[in-house]
């Protein structure tokens, strides 16, 4: 599975982080995300799909190739 | 107007919906009228306020406040488009100066945002959470030995006020003078007997916040005063009027909204005791999807108004420039096409994307400042009260809830307990040596570390 953060939607709402904390990181100066890895590894793929699920821009783009 | 333009007005209109936002049926009705508006008219035109557009539905709200067709402006002085900015019907009270960022649109709104975000961003909030710990703390001290307190009165107003001041630059002993007239303004309608009273409150805020611009003007102190007296845009400073709104608009979103969801949240705990059990032994896990939740599900700030500044057509609706639009982040939060079971509390609800800090460019800049205050007054709510038991005969609802949803007074009580540390005033004092001498205030960009609480 690949992970990316579309910066132009993302708004820094934080809420990909708060629910997968290995998978993204923030910005100190505006809380804009981006993944920590492209390919995510097997035990965070439900986190990162429940992130991609609750961001309330749908700004997380999930590949489900390996 | 030709024949033709006629129909096709009409036409474009064919939806609609007659509903008062600010009148108390719709407090009373909003389920229903939520529902309603979901299954027949998502996207609606309403007569009332000199009729305007309404997106109820989730999608439409989603579309329409990332639209670049869609504007927050709001122009005082007629000075472009005369947009009406964020409020409808347009408040009388705020005739001079408009709303900071959230009445602005990019670019202009960016250049103050960039200065606003290195204050409030997730990083910078962090390094205050001892010290909103112990505005709390204190708080909960006054009241800990009676075994009764007023969650609003006694808590809810004064953390997120103090927390606020501090972030300013503006002495935190001021926190009474700023908070009791914001929270007043918001709950007071313009022809209660109480007016006067709340507008003279009003006037010595906004005097003391002229005063504290030229005061930091003339001495600089770490704050977001500062920020925005230090900024440039093509090499000018801000003019001061744009300084004052964003403040406003900073002080406004920091206090009764965060009052009104920590209100709330405190009454449905009291109200579902075997649900404040479940939170009570699951903090770790359930603290932050509870908190989403209580977000959505009471949605503090119920919607922003906006203006269209261009022809647009979305999902077959043609809308006209000029033409006025409500997005009501509350309706969209209980769309059954994104939350299964919307009226219903599910402290660990997944995929919930909701709307309640807004969406698109404007989402609050303080959402990381209203989540750390709420969790701070919850956690330490639950550990000291944990049996708290609110009083529905003294809770006070506000009248309507077309600005805020929020509550006057939330009474509760609870066994009795010791107190921790030092009471409200000594702590304050206390509080305010810390951020002169650790400069608290700074952006995040010139200082990294929490504060240290001695």
């Amino acid at each position: 599975m690949k992970v990316w953060v579309d910066s132009e939607r993302c708004q820094g709402h934080t809420l990909c982080s708060m629910i997968a904390p290995d998978s993204f990181q923030l910005s100190d100066i505006d809380g804009s995300s981006s993944p920590v890895n492209e390919v995510v590894p097997a035990d965070k793929q439900d986190q990162v799909r429940e992130a991609a699920h609750s961001c309330p821009e749908q700004a997380i783009l999930i590949t489900d190739e390996t | 107007m030709s024949v033709d333009d006629a129909v096709s007005d009409s036409d474009r209109k064919k939806n609609q919906y007659s509903y008062d936002r600010h009148s108390a049926e719709y407090r009373s009705q909003f389920k229903q009228i939520t529902e309603e508006m979901h299954a027949k008219c998502p996207m609606a035109w309403t007569e009332t306020y000199g009729g305007h557009w309404v997106a109820a539905g989730s999608h439409e709200v989603f579309e329409l406040a990332r639209c670049p067709a869609v504007s927050n402006d709001h122009d005082l002085r007629n000075e472009r488009r005369g947009y009406k900015g964020i409020s409808i019907p347009t408040a009388s009270r705020v005739s001079a100066v408009r709303g900071g960022i959230l009445e602005m649109d990019d670019p202009e709104h960016r250049i103050y945002r960039t200065v606003l975000n290195p204050y409030l961003s997730p990083a910078a909030v962090k390094r205050w959470e001892p010290f909103i710990n112990d505005i709390t703390r204190a708080c909960l001290n006054e009241k800990i030995e009676q075994g009764s307190i007023d969650f609003v009165d006694d808590l809810a107003n004064i953390v997120p006020a103090v927390l606020t001041l501090a972030m300013l630059g503006i002495p935190l002993k001021k926190w009474n003078m700023y908070s009791e007239p914001i929270h007043a303004a918001v709950y007071t309608p313009e022809h209660s007997p109480d007016i006067e009273r709340v507008t003279a409150m009003h006037r010595e805020m906004g005097l003391d916040m002229v005063n504290s611009m030229l005061e930091i003007r003339e001495n600089p102190r770490p704050g977001i005063v500062n920020g925005l007296l230090q900024m440039r845009i093509d090499g000018e400073p801000a003019p001061d009027l744009e300084i004052l709104g964003n403040l406003g608009l900073v002080l406004g979103g920091g206090f009764d909204t965060t009052t009104a969801l920590t209100a709330h949240s405190l009454e449905w705990l009291s109200e579902h005791p075997d649900k404040r059990e479940l939170l009570q032994r699951n903090l770790d896990t359930l603290l932050d999807p509870a908190t989403e939740e209580f977000l959505r599900f009471f949605t503090p700030a119920p919607g922003d108004g906006r203006t269209f500044s261009d022809d647009i057509e979305i999902d077959g609706n043609h809308f006209k420039e000029g033409e006025r639009l409500w997005i009501s982040w509350a309706m969209a939060n209980r769309d059954p096409a994104v939350f299964a079971d919307p009226d219903k509390i599910v402290l660990d609800r997944k995929g919930n994307r909701h709307f309640s800090f807004g969406i698109g460019v404007h989402r609050c800049v303080g959402s990381n400042v209203a989540r750390t205050v709420f969790k701070s007054m919850l956690t330490a709510v639950l550990d000291r009260m944990p049996d708290y038991h609110t009083d529905p005969d003294g809770a006070v609802h506000y009248e309507s809830i077309g600005v805020i949803q929020g509550m006057r007074h939330l009474p509760a009580t609870f066994t009795p307990g010791r107190k921790v540390g030092a009471d409200l005033d000594e702590t304050l004092e206390k509080l305010q040596r810390i951020c002169d001498e650790q400069k608290l205030a700074l952006p995040v960009t010139e200082r990294k570390e929490a504060a240290v609480i001695d």
